[in-house]
């Protein structure tokens, strides 16, 4: 063997026994480290482990069977609970099925004035405006049915409690639903197909079959807060009675006009967003007329419902005291200032667009010098209605002050102080409508001057007669001064009908200055108009809030409590979260309904030629 | 270049900041959550001070009658009587009638006897929306003899609506018996 073979001969043998060493050793660590059972005494297991997983799926199949059929009260909704879930979805719904109920009322109005007039600018206007109609009819199925079988999940036993009082009317109002599919698509399918005659009669056959729907589902919404027709124990005695409950028709007649309001101002922002759009005269034209009318449609409907409202909140109270005590001096009291902040703004926003308005027409001049005027009374009427009767103040205030209430501002805070300036806000309101009527119009009758001078005497003696009876309202016991709101009220409105039956033979003939340029307004004047129906959105779902909030701890107020986890009034700021939230849903999905609208006008895709 | 703002995001704009505006002005406003009415354990052995001390608070929470009724208050305008001395007058309220008759009636039929200048509104007390318990009605009564008066009653104190006799003169049902003390518009009840 050469010196080289001996080298790689012992090379290999301490490669083996380096090998067989490392072996050795990583052999000990893992012995080492290696988990070894335990030595026990070989005892029998007396529950052996197969058995054991055995005989507990034998009792749990045993307690399964046995277990008795027990009816969930309430079910939670993740994350959001309950509550707000319902309270999100109903208010969807409802603002959707305002807006559906109350387009087809105006734009059956505008289409008969085209009819009568055979102006077809009319007819259009109110195609435009049935157009909105057929997503949104969608829209509001859809919540609708979202929130029955919400109510079904998370309240099951309030929900079957209601469909045990109210189980007559739910096939009525399925059949009413029905109806209202046929005649809204084919009011709107069937525009310019059939006679203007029967389309009139299919127009007027969706009102009514809307305003039936409406008319059941309040009953079921009232029902909750003034309860009739049951004992004090639930029992139903007459569905009948639970329906015509004591809130019943103010509801009615306070939805159908708020729902007017609502509508046209909705309409009116899908104006603005079309004139925003517009690229000629002509568009901008038509859309500022169509933005004008959504907004005479809103306001004209927004002057009355304050009185609508008075005979709602004298309805809870002469069902209940405490409700109605509840409500405008308990725990919602600071709600209705949050409502004066929107109504004024509702006020001062409709006074400014008409007033911007006045530039469309030549020979404005003479009446925008009273502007300032109005300006100047609208802006007091909003501060009185939005001061508060008690301050939120610290404790060393409160003791400067000799109360919660501010020494001189307090005896604004008062419903003698607030009635009084709605009035005169209404009626500053009307005036503002009046003079934007008469720019660029001069009366020929005869009667023109003494015309003039009765209306101002209207205009005097109502302001009088507000102001005198809230003035009175200070010195005079409780019994009297509610009283006092009725001849407030009802001369105000005396006012409007007096002076609108002067008012129209007076400019019958009138001498233009000048023919309204439509589309002459500068643009602010759509962002007002979008400004107004976001703020009518937003006081629809704040008032929303009160109706139903207003049972505190009741499903149905002293029949039906709510024993629920969300059994609280919550706080306002929560509220108002709430209802913001619901309202930016709300203009997503309308911003959805006014883009598919806007669809139909655009030009047929031909290979990618626009 | 002109950079020009979308129209959407303008309109976004609108919509967002008039809704902040609003959501703004709904956290300026007093903050307070309501929870429903604490139901106060009333032990059968309890004493006329304890049921006094009871009696108020289902007087400030549960039986809801501060929504209408002051303590003390001394200008108007007043929705219904204050209730400072009130023990005082309801001796001398309806003739004939013990303060405790007087209450109760107050309490179960409201509507027989109205003070002069208000108008009626009291709630009927032992049913819902309210719906006190005799008992809690009891321990009220306590505490209304404690605004002005000292407090007599106890658990078993009988009266015309809880299986006692009848009051002396009028009973349930009875026509409305106007006030002997005259009360001045605008001013607490005597």
């Amino acid at each position: 063997m050469t010196g080289k073979g001996l080298k790689i001969a012992a090379g290999l043998v301490l490669a083996v026994l380096a090998l067989a060493a490392a072996a050795r050793v990583g052999l000990y660590l893992v012995e080492k480290h290696e988990y070894k059972e335990p030595e026990r005494a070989q005892l029998a297991d007396p529950t052996p482990r197969e058995q054991g997983v055995l005989d507990e799926k034998a009792a749990a199949d045993k307690v399964a069977s046995a277990k008795p059929y027990v009816e969930a009260e309430y079910r939670a909704f993740p994350g959001i609970g309950s509550r707000v879930a319902i309270w999100i979805v109903a208010q969807l719904h409802l603002l959707f099925a305002a807006f559906v109920l109350a387009v087809p009322i105006f734009a059956l109005i505008i289409e008969f004035i085209g009819y009568k007039t055979k102006d077809k600018r009319y007819d259009r206007l109110a195609y435009e405006f049935t157009k909105l109609l057929s997503v949104s009819f969608s829209l509001t199925a859809t919540f609708g049915a979202a929130l029955t079988f919400m109510l079904i999940i998370l309240y099951p036993k309030f929900t079957n409690y209601m469909m045990s009082v109210f189980s007559p009317t739910f096939l009525p109002y399925v059949l009413l639903f029905f109806f209202e599919a046929f005649f809204l698509y084919t009011y709107y399918y069937g525009w310019g197909k059939f006679s203007p005659r029967i389309h009139l009669l299919l127009g007027l056959g969706l009102n009514l079959v809307g305003t039936g729907i409406m008319l059941i589902a309040n009953a079921w919404v009232t029902f909750m807060t003034s309860p009739a027709g049951v004992s004090e124990k639930g029992a139903v005695i007459s569905t009948w009675q639970a329906v015509r409950n004591f809130t019943w028709m103010p509801i009615n007649v306070h939805r159908i006009i708020a729902n007017i309001a609502f509508g046209g101002s909705i309409a009116g922002a899908y104006a603005a967003v079309k004139f925003l759009q517009a690229t000629t005269d002509e568009e901008r034209a038509h859309y500022d007329w169509m933005g004008y009318i959504g907004n005479f449609v809103a306001i004209s409907a927004f002057l009355p419902l304050p009185f609508a409202g008075y005979w709602l909140a004298k309805e809870i109270y002469a069902y209940s005291q405490t409700l109605g005590l509840t409500m405008m001096g308990g725990a919602f009291s600071w709600l209705f200032i949050i409502q004066a902040v929107l109504i004024g703004n509702l006020f001062l926003g409709a006074n400014y667009y008409l007033w911007l308005g006045m530039g469309r027409v030549p020979g404005a001049q003479n009446f925008q010098k009273y502007i300032k005027y109005l300006l100047i009374v609208v802006a007091a009427c909003f501060m009185v209605w939005a001061t508060p009767r008690s301050i939120i103040a610290t404790v060393s205030e409160v003791r400067a002050m000799g109360g919660s209430s501010h020494p001189a501002l307090g005896f604004l805070g008062v419903m003698s102080a607030k009635n009084t300036a709605v009035n005169i806000l209404i009626l500053t309101t009307f005036m503002s409508f009046l003079l934007y009527r008469r720019t660029g119009k001069t009366p020929t009758v005869p009667w023109a001057k003494t015309g003039n001078a009765v209306q101002l005497g209207i205009f005097g003696t109502a302001a009088a007669i507000v102001i005198g009876l809230g003035i009175t309202g200070y010195f005079v016991e409780a019994k009297v001064r509610i009283g006092l709101s009725v001849p407030q009220v009802g001369s105000v409105l005396l006012a409007m009908i007096a002076i609108t039956v002067i008012d129209v033979p007076l400019y019958r003939k009138a001498r233009m200055s000048g023919e309204v340029q439509w589309g002459k307004i500068p643009a602010i004047s759509q962002y007002v108009l979008i400004f107004i129906a976001v703020t009518f959105t937003w006081l629809m779902g704040l008032m929303g809030y009160v109706r139903s909030g207003l049972r505190q701890h009741w499903h149905v107020y002293g029949v039906y409590r709510d024993t629920s986890v969300d059994a609280f009034t919550p706080t306002l700021g929560f509220a108002t979260k709430v209802v913001s939230v619901t309202v930016l849903i709300f203009f997503a999905l309308i911003g959805f309904v006014f883009w598919l609208s806007s669809l139909h006008d655009k030009k047929d895709w031909e290979g990618g030629a626009s | 270049m002109k950079f020009r703002v979308p129209l959407l995001a303008k309109l976004g704009a609108v919509v967002v900041a008039t809704t902040g505006f609003y959501t703004y002005v709904g956290q300026m406003v007093p903050q307070k959550e309501i929870y429903p009415p604490k139901e106060v354990l009333i032990k059968a052995d309890i004493t006329t001070a304890e049921m006094t001390a009871i009696g108020k608070e289902i007087f400030e929470g549960k039986g809801l009658c501060t929504t209408c009724h002051t303590i003390g208050k001394k200008t108007g305008p007043f929705r219904f009587p204050d209730l400072a001395d009130v023990a005082v007058r309801a001796r001398t309220r309806e003739l004939g009638f013990s303060d405790v008759e007087y209450f109760a009636q107050t309490f179960y039929e409201p509507d027989i006897f109205i003070v002069p200048g208000f108008n009626p509104g009291m709630p009927t007390i032992n049913k819902p929306p309210i719906g006190l318990t005799d008992q809690e009605i009891l321990c009220v009564m306590a505490y209304l003899q404690s605004l002005g008066g000292t407090p007599s009653v106890t658990l078993a104190t009988k009266h015309h609506y809880n299986g006692g006799a009848a009051a002396a003169v009028a009973t349930a049902g009875a026509p409305a018996t106007p006030a002997a003390p005259a009360t001045r518009p605008g001013e607490p009840a005597r």
